[in-house]
C-alpha cells in the first residue's frame, strides 16, 4: 500500500469514528424534530450530562465502590449515562414540551423554553462541577488496535460498535414494533395518527426519550476523548445541527450521511486548521446550506399547506 | 370587459398536475363562482391568481396588468384581496388592530415621521365601519382569536376589504358555516358587487353558487370542464358526472 | 430615575447605573426584532461587539473623533443587521434561531483571530469614555436610551408597527394585505443592530478595555432573558426585564454563580406559565383588583 493511500484511508477510518459520534447526537435532535417539529436546543447538554454520569459511574462508582474491572465499568457507565439521558428526557417532555403542546403555543415558545433548558442545565452543571476539565480516562482508549497499516483506538471501535448496534436498534424498532410504526405516523401526520387511535402524547414522550436516551450514550463515548467540561455538548451542537440540516430536519437516513460526512471532513482538515477555525467553517457551511438548501440534501420538500 | 384574464395556465407539484391548462375570463362586476370536487385544483388556482404560487407557464393579466413574476405582496397594490380556506388571522390582536393592519397599503407617512408621535386615527373611522359592515364592531376591542369560526370569517373579510380592492377572491367562505351566517355572507357578497367590486368565489355550497354566481367556472382532477351561467352547470351532465362519479370512485 | 445617580454615591452602584441603561437599549433593540416583529435571533450580542469594536478601533487606531466613529460604527452594525435579514427571509422560526446563532458564534471567532485588527484575547487597552465623569457618563447614556425608547414607543404606536406585528402574527396573511416582509424584516434587523451598536459604542469606555469574552452568546442569551421575562411585545416589559436583570446579580452576591442558572430557570418558567413576562403578570394582577 502506498503511503498516500494509507494516509487516506486512515483519515477515513478516524472520520468514520468521529462521525459516528455526531450521529449518535445529531439523531436525537432529528427524532424529535421528526415527531414534534421542534428542535431541542438542550440535547447538546443532555450528552454533556451522559458524559458526566458515565464519568462518575466509571470513575467512582463501579471501580471503587463496587470494586469492578476497569473495563466493565466503562461498559456499566454507558448503561447509566442511556439510563440518566433517558430520565432526562422524561422530565423535560412532562416539564417543557407536554404542557406547551397543551397551551397550544406557537412555534418560538418551545423553542425559547429549551433554551431556557440549556442555560439551565449548562450552569446547574457548573455549579456543581465546576469550570476545571475532568480527566475521563477510559481503559479502551489507551489501547491501540491495527489492521493493515491503519491504526485506531479500541475505544473508536466500541464506538463504532455501539453506534451501529443502536442504529440497527432504532431501525429495527421504527419498522417491526407497532410503538415504531405509531412513532413513524404521529411524525407524517400527527392528526391523522390521533384519529386512528395512536396516543399521540405517549408516542412523542416516547420519543423524546428514545433521543435523549441516545444523547445520553453519546456523551458517555464523547467523555474520554473530549475536553470534559459543563460546556462539552454545547461546543458540539455547532456540528449536531449541521449533520441535521445537511441530512434534513427529521430525516433519519440523511442524518447519518450528513453524520458520517461532517466527521470525514473534520478527520480530513483538523491537521491543518484549529478546532476553533473548523468550528467556523462547519457554520459556514451550514448557514450556505439554510440558503441554499434550507431544506437539506436529501429531504423532500414540505409545501406549507395555503 | 374582462377583469381578470388567464390563459392556459398549468401549475405541478412534484409529479401531481394540480392545475392543467386553465383559462378563464372573469368579467368586472359580476360574482364569478369557481366549483368542483375535492382535489379539483381549485385553491390551487386561486393561489396562482393571487400570486402565493407562480404558474409553470400561461398568462395571467389583470386589468390588463401582467401579472406572471409579480409576487402576492404586489398584486394587492394592484387591487387584488382574498381570504384563506384555512382562516388565518393576527388571532392575538383586536379586532381592530386586525382591520386596521389591512389599511398597510393605503399608509403614506413618510417612515420618519413614524418615529414622532403621529397623530395615527386616520384609518380608525373606515375601519370600524368595515367592522359594522360585517356586525362585528360591538366587539372591536377584543382578541381576534375569542371569536367564533363564523364570526373570524367576517373578520377576514373585513380585513381584507381594507385593502379597497377591485377584484376580492375567497377560498371557501361558506365552509363551517351554518345557514344563517351562509345567508348572511351571501348579502356581503352581493353588497360588495353592488359597490362596483369583482368577486371571485371558490365554493362546495351549491345554494351560495346558485343563488348569487352569475358565471360558474367548473374543474376537476385540475382541468377545466365546463363554464356558463348557474343554470347551464347545473344541467350539464358532464358536471353532474364529475360529482357523482368522483364521489363513487373516490 | 434622574435623581439616582446622585443618591447612590458609590461610583460602583453608578457604574451599575451606567450598565443598566446600556442594558435597557439593547433590551429594547432586541424587542424590536423578536418582541414586535416575531423574529427569533440569537445573534444579537454580535451587534453589540460589531458598536464596540469598529467605534474602538476608528478612536485608536485612526484616530477617529468619538462621535464620528460612534456613528460609523452604528452604520456598520445596522448594515450587518440587514444582511443578517436576508436569512430571515428566507428561513422560518428554527432554521433562523440557528442562522443566527452561527451568526454570533462566527462573529466571536473573527473578533479572537483576527489579531492584527482586534487584538484577539489580548485585548485592547485604556479606552476613555466620552464623558469622563461617570455621573456624566450616566447621563449621557439614560438620556440616549431614553430618546431610543420615545422613538421607539412612536414607531410601534404608528402604522410601522402594525405592519410588523402582522409579520409577527402571520406571515402570509400579511402578504395578502400587501405587506412585503422582506423589505419590513430588513429594516427591524437593520434598526435593531443598529441600537445595539449604539449601546456598544459606550461600552469599551466605560469597562476601560475592550475584549472579545464580552460578547458571547451569553450576553445574547441575557438579553432574550431580559426581552421575555419583562414582557417580549411591549415597550415597557425590556425596559423592565432590563433593570431586574442589571441590578438582581448585584443584589444577589452571594448566588454569583448560580446567576445563569436562574436566568435559564427564569425564561423557562417565564414562556411556559406567563408569556408575556411581567408585563403580563402585572396587567393580570391589576384586572384582579378591579374586578
Amino acid at each position: 500500500m502506498t503511503d498516500f493511500l494509507t494516509l487516506i484511508l486512515q483519515q477515513s477510518v478516524n472520520g468514520i469514528y468521529l462521525g459516528c459520534l455526531y450521529v449518535m447526537v445529531a439523531l436525537g435532535l432529528t427524532l424529535i424534530y421528526g415527531v414534534l417539529n421542534q428542535i431541542n436546543f438542550a440535547h447538546a447538554d443532555f450528552v454533556t450530562v451522559g458524559a458526566f454520569t458515565a464519568f462518575f459511574t466509571a470513575t467512582r462508582l463501579a471501580t471503587k465502590v463496587l470494586g469492578m474491572p476497569d473495563i466493565a465499568a466503562y461498559l456499566v457507565s454507558l448503561v447509566t449515562a442511556l439510563g440518566a439521558g433517558a430520565v432526562l428526557g422524561v422530565v423535560v417532555s412532562a416539564a417543557v414540551f407536554a404542557p406547551l403542546r397543551r397551551s397550544g403555543a406557537d412555534e418560538l415558545r418551545p423553542l425559547i423554553a429549551t433554551i431556557g433548558v440549556s442555560v439551565l442545565l449548562e450552569n446547574g452543571q457548573l455549579a456543581l462541577f465546576g469550570p476545571v476539565p475532568y480527566q475521563f480516562d477510559s481503559p479502551l482508549a489507551r489501547e491501540t488496535l491495527r489492521v493493515g497499516r491503519i491504526f485506531f483506538s479500541a475505544h473508536s471501535a466500541l464506538v463504532v460498535a455501539v453506534s451501529i448496534a443502536a442504529i440497527g436498534a432504532l431501525y429495527a424498532f421504527m419498522r417491526f414494533t407497532f410503538i415504531g410504526k405509531a412513532l413513524r405516523a404521529v411524525a407524517q401526520d400527527r392528526e391523522t395518527a390521533g384519529l386512528m387511535g395512536i396516543n399521540q402524547n405517549l408516542v412523542i414522550a416516547l420519543t423524546i426519550v428514545i433521543a435523549s436516551a441516545l444523547a445520553g450514550v453519546a456523551g458517555a463515548l464523547l467523555g474520554p476523548v473530549v475536553v470534559l467540561t459543563p460546556f462539552t455538548g454545547a461546543s458540539l451542537i455547532v456540528k449536531a445541527f449541521a449533520c441535521v440540516i445537511i441530512g434534513g430536519f427529521g430525516n433519519m437516513e440523511g442524518t447519518i450521511i450528513a453524520g458520517l460526512l461532517v466527521g470525514i471532513i473534520e478527520a480530513f482538515t483538523v491537521q491543518y486548521l484549529g478546532s476553533g477555525i473548523i468550528d467556523l467553517v462547519v457554520f459556514a457551511m451550514l448557514l450556505a446550506m439554510l440558503v441554499l438548501r434550507p431544506t437539506g440534501l436529501i429531504a423532500e420538500r414540505k409545501e406549507e399547506n395555503v | 370587459m374582462s377583469l381578470l384574464r388567464a390563459e392556459r395556465l398549468n401549475k405541478s407539484f412534484g409529479g401531481v398536475r394540480a392545475v392543467q391548462n386553465v383559462s378563464v375570463a372573469v368579467p368586472e362586476g359580476s360574482i364569478f363562482a369557481v366549483i368542483g370536487p375535492n382535489g379539483a385544483g381549485k385553491s390551487t388556482l386561486l393561489n396562482l391568481l393571487s400570486g402565493v404560487y407562480q404558474p409553470d407557464s400561461g398568462s395571467l393579466s389583470f386589468n390588463s396588468a401582467d401579472l406572471v413574476g409579480l409576487r402576492a405582496h404586489q398584486r394587492v397594490r394592484l387591487g387584488m384581496a382574498r381570504t384563506f380556506q384555512k382562516i388565518r388571522l393576527f388571532r392575538q390582536l383586536t379586532l381592530l388592530e386586525n382591520v386596521l393592519a389591512g389599511f398597510h397599503i393605503h399608509q403614506d407617512l413618510p417612515l420618519w415621521k413614524c418615529f414622532l408621535p403621529v397623530a395615527v386615527g386616520r384609518f380608525r373611522e373606515e375601519a370600524r365601519e368595515l367592522l359594522a359592515f360585517v356586525g362585528l364592531e360591538a366587539r372591536a376591542r377584543e382578541r381576534a382569536g375569542a371569536l367564533s369560526y363564523g364570526q373570524q370569517r367576517m373578520l377576514e373579510i373585513a380585513r381584507a376589504l381594507a385593502t379597497r380592492p377591485r377584484l376580492f377572491m375567497l377560498d371557501e367562505p361558506a365552509a363551517g358555516l351554518n345557514a344563517a351566517e351562509v345567508e348572511f355572507l351571501l348579502q356581503k357578497l352581493t353588497h360588495i358587487r353592488d359597490k362596483g367590486a369583482t368577486v371571485i368565489v371558490i365554493e362546495h355550497n351549491m345554494d351560495l353558487v346558485m343563488n348569487v354566481a352569475q358565471r360558474v367556472f367548473v374543474m376537476d382532477h385540475g382541468v377545466p370542464l365546463f363554464e356558463g351561467t348557474p343554470r347551464e352547470v347545473q344541467s350539464n351532465h358532464q358536471v353532474i358526472e364529475a360529482y357523482l362519479g368522483g364521489e363513487f370512485a373516490a | 430615575m434622574a435623581a439616582a445617580p446622585w443618591l447612590i454615591t458609590t461610583p460602583y452602584w453608578r457604574g451599575i447605573l451606567v450598565l443598566c441603561a446600556m442594558n435597557v437599549m439593547l433590551a429594547l433593540s432586541l424587542n424590536l426584532v423578536l418582541g414586535y416583529t416575531g423574529q427569533l435571533n440569537l445573534g444579537q450580542s454580535a451587534f453589540f461587539a460589531i458598536g464596540a469594536y469598529v467605534s474602538t478601533i476608528l478612536i485608536k487606531t485612526y484616530g477617529w473623533n468619538f462621535w464620528l466613529a460612534a456613528l460609523a460604527a452604528i452604520v456598520a452594525a445596522g448594515l450587518v443587521g440587514v444582511a443578517l435579514a436576508a436569512f430571515a427571509v428566507r428561513l422560518r422560526g428554527h432554521y433562523l434561531a440557528i442562522a443566527s446563532l452561527g451568526f454570533a458564534v462566527i462573529t466571536y471567532q473573527v473578533l479572537i483571530n483576527w489579531e492584527d485588527v482586534t487584538e484577539g484575547v489580548r485585548g485592547i487597552y485604556g479606552i476613555l469614555p466620552p464623558v469622563s465623569d461617570t455621573v456624566g457618563l450616566f447621563y449621557l447614556v439614560a438620556g440616549i436610551a431614553f430618546l431610543i425608547y420615545f422613538l421607539l414607543d412612536n414607531l410601534v404606536r404608528s402604522p410601522v408597527g402594525d405592519t410588523l406585528r402582522a409579520i409577527r402574527e402571520d406571515e402570509i396573511s400579511a402578504a395578502s394585505l400587501g405587506v412585503h416582509s422582506a423589505v419590513w424584516k430588513a429594516f427591524a434587523f437593520g434598526l435593531g443592530a443598529a441600537i445595539a451598536g449604539l449601546a456598544g459604542v459606550f461600552y469599551p469606555g466605560f469597562v476601560g478595555t475592550l475584549v472579545p469574552d464580552a460578547f458571547g452568546i451569553i450576553e445574547s442569551f441575557t438579553m432574550m432573558a431580559m426581552v421575555i421575562v419583562g414582557g417580549a411585545g411591549t415597550m415597557i416589559g425590556p425596559v423592565i426585564g432590563a433593570v431586574l436583570l442589571t441590578f438582581l446579580p448585584e443584589l444577589l452576591r452571594g448566588v454569583g454563580e448560580l446567576r445563569l442558572m436562574i436566568y435559564g430557570l427564569a425564561l423557562t418558567l417565564v414562556v411556559l406559565f406567563m408569556p408575556g413576562g411581567i408585563v403580563q403578570a402585572w396587567v393580570a394582577v391589576r384586572n384582579r383588583l378591579r374586578s
